[in-house]
């Protein structure tokens, strides 16, 4: 069944349509809460499934829920990462290999940013930079929706994704993987 | 956390029972603040205790209008079907209102034009406001067999696909 529809029958009411949303959609919160916080935080968890219910009434684009999902999920992921989303945005890594500054959908990024590698150095990207990773490559979440969760300009997250590359790259180089 | 933990910790917010009941709160404080009121309006030469006790009740009331309103509104709001419930009970809320309030003024003050208008209003409200629930459901229902329907198509697409490659 599309999200679409156990959207809209949400909306209607229909209780059994919102635990099959949370069933479809839990394992993705909890990992991306998990991802940003470094360790899972059920409380987290749980305070965006109830924005997500108090929400739902209210959700005109019945076709966007995963963006808007992630938009509270990354509300109440900052809330407890205040201090690392308030530093300033840093400048543009210019230093590295013309590949890294390609489009995110390009196949050879793809094929160099392994799931499992970039999920076990994630930890050491800063806040901005982990969350489009996460968004992105993990949760497959396109550029336009990954812009609207983070309330930024697709052309911003594009330059966060190379910059979260880099550092990747040299966060996993450091722990001594071969890119 | 498992989905089901999850959901188990939402089960208060997801009870209809419980929706209903505040906004049955919310109407019953109102619906006696309205008439209490309107007989301290129409009783000449109460006594003062009287006009307190009237003055708490009517507190109470409109204490327990201001919270169902907030846990409706900012708790555990109200999903198109709660709405429609909800726009009966105002429906059911002004007829008692009506009602009282004619009991109230008739015998004593006959028929009186300024609380007549009062009433129409707040039934014309109330009519409005449940046919605008309605519509909004009608408008979710109809999205819902949309989209059934084309789940439904897209199944059957693919699955005629598949038996189309299985005899290749």
């Amino acid at each position: 069944m599309s999200d679409e529809l156990l959207v809209v029958r949400c909306q209607l009411g229909e209780r059994d349509a919102f635990a099959e949303l949370v069933r479809g959609w839990h394992p993705a919160v909890e990992r991306y809460v998990g991802r940003m916080l470094g360790g899972s935080d059920d409380d987290v968890v749980q305070e965006v499934w109830l924005a997500v219910f108090r929400g739902l009434p209210r959700l005109r684009r019945s076709d966007r829920f995963a963006p808007w999902l992630f938009t509270i999920a990354r509300r109440a992921v900052m809330n407890r990462l205040r201090d690392a989303y308030a530093r300033p945005e840093p400048a543009p890594i210019t230093d590295i290999p013309d590949r890294d500054r390609d489009l995110p959908d390009d196949d050879e990024a793809d094929g160099v940013i392994d799931r499992q590698l970039l999920a076990g150095a994630l930890a050491a990207l800063p806040a901005r930079e982990r969350e489009v990773l996460l968004l992105f490559h993990l949760e497959d979440l396109p550029l336009d929706a990954c812009a609207q969760v983070c309330a930024v300009p697709v052309g911003t997250v594009k330059s966060r994704l190379n910059r979260a590359r880099a550092l990747l790259r040299q966060e996993l180089l450091r722990k001594g993987y071969q890119a | 956390m498992t989905p089901d933990e999850v959901l188990a910790r939402l089960d208060a917010p997801l009870s209809l029972r419980r929706r209903v009941g505040y906004v049955i709160l919310a109407f019953a404080g109102l619906t006696g603040s309205a008439l209490i009121s309107l007989l301290w309006a129409t009783e000449p030469g109460l006594p003062l205790r009287t006009k307190v006790a009237f003055a708490i009740l009517i507190a109470i009331g409109m204490g327990w209008t201001a919270f169902g309103g907030w846990v409706v509104t900012r708790r555990t709001p109200l999903f198109a079907r709660d709405r429609v419930v909800a726009g009966w009970l105002g429906v059911g809320a002004w007829l008692a209102f009506a009602l009282g309030a004619l009991a109230i003024t008739l015998p004593r003050h006959g028929i009186n034009l300024s609380l007549l208008g009062i009433m129409v209003t707040l039934g014309v409200l109330a009519a409005v406001n449940l046919q605008t629930a309605r519509r909004a459901r009608v408008t979710l229902v109809r999205r819902r067999t949309e989209l059934a329907r084309d789940n439904s198509t897209t199944v059957l697409t693919h699955l005629r696909q598949a038996e189309d490659t299985d005899r290749e």
